[in-house]
């Protein structure tokens, strides 16, 4: 077994997770940086902005790392292809941009 | 009455600490930014551009050893993240609550796609490293153009957004 050999998918992973966990509300955890409190999952705002970020950020890493974990015996007989780790998040970034369009639009 | 002036007075001062300590790492945040702007800008040009030979500015801007500057780059994009990302919060607070009450969605959303590029950019550092770690490889020659391309875009875009968006409305800004 060598790291290295999922380090691709991990890049693909985060991508499609963080993406999907900010677009369906799947964050690990919000931030109510007026009052400094931590809560799990999406939570409603308690008299000041909530931030979800660090939220969606941490729900990427748990998947990429759980997928890689699991992936991690198979690179004995196979390696997975290079194109994965830029290509699934240039595709992630670019949809960022669709999905941001309103801010641009208005 | 007194009570409450001095309390006051000391919540101003708490606040105005604060915001020191969040300009300086604002600084510290861009500084660090410009550091790393220049080497993956080195790396980008002399991966995608490669010169055969020192000569003029040019030429020897792209004849760099482009794998040398891959640990620095990598340092220094975790240490620009992480500044960032501690101060958020302040921005969030004092500098967005702003924006969306002036209605500036423009300038609110090129920071949103900031955020999210540079979170999918960090995720891909350990990818950059390995495609990195044999120059002459080249097995893993297009996913090294690709990743570093990808990264020095995302890196540059968000320089300017967040320079933008400082422009607008600064920490703390009046």
């Amino acid at each position: 077994m060598n790291i290295t050999r999922v380090f691709g998918l991990f890049a693909a992973v985060f991508a499609v997770a963080y993406t999907i966990a900010f677009e369906w509300h799947w964050e690990l955890f919000s931030y109510h940086p007026r009052t400094g409190e931590f809560g799990w999952g999406q939570q409603p705002s308690k008299g000041g902005p909530v931030m979800h970020w660090y939220g969606a950020i941490g729900t990427g890493f748990v998947a990429a790392l759980i997928v890689s974990a699991a992936a991690l015996p198979f690179t004995r007989t196979r390696t997975f292809p290079l194109w994965l780790g830029w290509a699934i998040p240039l595709t992630c970034i670019v949809a960022w941009a669709w999905f941001l369009r309103n801010f641009f639009l208005r | 009455m007194v009570a409450q002036t001095t309390a006051g007075s000391m919540a101003d001062m708490g606040a105005k600490t604060g915001g020191c300590v969040t300009t300086f790492l604002l600084i510290m945040h861009g500084l660090l930014a410009v550091a790393l702007l220049g080497g993956l800008t080195h790396q980008a040009v002399a991966v995608l551009w490669p010169a055969r030979q020192t000569g003029g500015f040019a030429t020897s801007y792209r004849a760099v050893a482009a794998a040398r500057f891959t640990n620095a780059n990598i340092v220094f994009y975790v240490l620009t993240f992480v500044l960032g990302a501690v101060i958020y919060p302040p921005y969030r607070i004092a500098v967005r609550t702003w924006i969306e009450r002036a209605r500036l969605w423009h300038i609110s959303g090129l920071f949103e796609y900031k955020e999210q590029a540079l979170a999918i950019g960090l995720a891909m550092l350990p990818f950059f490293w390995l495609v990195w770690r044999d120059p002459k490889d080249q097995a893993t020659s297009v996913a090294r153009k690709w990743t570093t391309a990808i990264l020095c875009v995302i890196v540059w875009y968000s320089f300017i957004a967040g320079h933008i968006v400082n422009n607008v409305r600064g920490l703390f800004g009046q």
